[in-house]
């Protein structure tokens, strides 16, 4: 902005709506994406399965070391592809999932294939839910700062720097709206550093004798 | 609750479970078809001439496409029952052989040249009456089929209820061609047509609701 004359310069921050995860997945780096199950047999061969059928025999260690590691996985797999609030519900829905249909896993067969089938239905189940969640409209008359006072001030520091020179008032706004040192605003106005302090002097004291003169100046 | 809480909680005094078979679901679906079969059968609703038309073309056409079309989709629906299946493939092949059962019906045999019009040779009265006997022999199975589902794991919870459907219609219409006395394959493709499609509409509505993986 350094060059323009924005007195009081107003930053709306246009609020985009953010849409931090893919709905579909980064090809290049994500071992957990939709075509996975290559991925994951190769990062997890066989240990899982033999986990999983041990679970299914009772074995209430092995499920437990498997569920925790699941998890894991599942917590990356669905931090790429949901909005965070997002990630611990569809984690644990996984989980259950597994819990329910734990019968249904085959041990003939590799695990990673039934894992990100239902990882992968979770997916969509809370894409959906997202779709469905309802948004609330803002009412009418919530409160928000008052920029009326801005407003003003820079409407009246803009008439009073009017009144000056053009090269006092360009000097005045660098130096002591925007902040620029002695050097830069120099350099920005290509005057000496000596007249640039002139300037500077001899404005405010034109603004003041003009302040003191009107009435009207709020 | 945190994750490290619910994995706590899911593996504490776990149970045994019995695995999911295949092949034992399939063995219960042939068995209740068989034994609806038998039922009509034992009632005597077989059609009088089955020993002459059994060695007929038409007959052969009739009885091996709905078997061949029975099978295959009983076979996509149970295995749509599991997370790493999807039936999309299964359901295109069972429309191309739908297809290729319609179209081979309609050259096997040009029906009865004494018919007339196309009205007389649907004979919708007739035709209304096995369509509905279609569908009240499929609900058994498609109600099999849908206890199967919410046993399984399926993913596609849609398209494994339109294969559940395919199956369940096909296997209706397969027991009622052993009573079906008409030999016009018009009238077969249009009526049975219908009563499967039904069967599958159903499917496809029921089935999937309340569905949770």
């Amino acid at each position: 902005m350094r060059g323009d004359f924005p007195l009081i310069r107003y930053e709306y921050e246009i609020m985009r709506p953010r849409f931090p995860f893919r709905l579909k997945p980064d090809v290049s780096q994500d071992t957990t994406r939709l075509s996975p199950n290559r991925a994951l047999s190769e990062a997890f061969p066989d240990e899982w399965a033999g986990l999983m059928a041990a679970a299914q025999d009772g074995h209430g260690g092995a499920y437990r070391r498997l569920l925790s590691e699941v998890a894991n996985w599942s917590q990356r797999y669905f931090q790429r592809r949901l909005p965070l609030g997002d990630v611990d519900d569809a984690v644990q829905e996984t989980l259950l999932a597994i819990h329910r249909r734990r019968h249904t896993y085959d041990p003939r067969y590799p695990f990673a294939p039934w894992l990100a089938a239902i990882a992968r239905r979770k997916w969509i189940d809370q894409l959906r839910s997202l779709g469905r969640r309802p948004t609330e409209e803002l009412p009418e008359h919530l409160s928000v700062g008052d920029h009326e006072v801005s407003i003003m001030s820079a409407s009246v520091l803009a008439s009073l720097l009017e009144e000056l020179r053009p090269a006092q008032a360009q000097v005045i706004a660098l130096v002591k709206l925007q902040g620029y040192s002695l050097e830069e605003a120099s350099q920005e106005t290509g005057l000496s550093l000596s007249a640039v302090k002139m300037n500077i002097h001899r404005g405010l004291a034109r603004l003041t004798a003009f302040i003191e003169n009107t009435d009207d100046v709020e | 609750m945190s994750n490290d809480a619910l994995i706590l909680e899911l593996s504490a005094g776990l149970a045994p479970v019995r695995r999911r078979s295949v092949t034992r679901e399939v063995a219960m679906l042939i068995g209740l078809g068989l034994t609806e079969l038998a039922l009509i059968l034992g009632l005597g609703l077989m059609r009088p001439d089955m020993g002459q038309m059994i060695g007929s073309p038409y007959m052969f056409w009739k009885l091996g496409s709905l078997a061949v079309l029975a099978i295959i989709s009983f076979v996509i629906a149970v295995r749509s029952f599991s997370p790493a299946f999807s039936p999309r493939k299964g359901l295109a092949l069972v429309v191309v052989l739908a297809v290729a059962a319609i179209v081979t019906g309609l050259l096997i045999d040009p029906g009865p040249a004494n018919q007339p019009t196309l009205l007389d040779r649907l004979s919708p009265v007739e035709g209304l009456l096995c369509a509905a006997s279609i569908i009240v022999l499929s609900v058994p199975v498609m109600a099999l089929l849908a206890v199967l589902m919410r046993r399984g794991a399926p993913t596609h919870p849609e398209r494994s209820a339109l294969a559940s459907g395919l199956a369940a219609g096909t296997c209706g219409a397969l027991i009622f061609a052993f009573c079906c006395r008409v030999n016009d394959p018009l009238y077969i493709v249009f009526w049975y047509f219908t009563a499967c499609g039904a069967v599958t509409i159903a499917a496809r509505w029921i089935m999937p609701r309340r569905f949770q993986l």
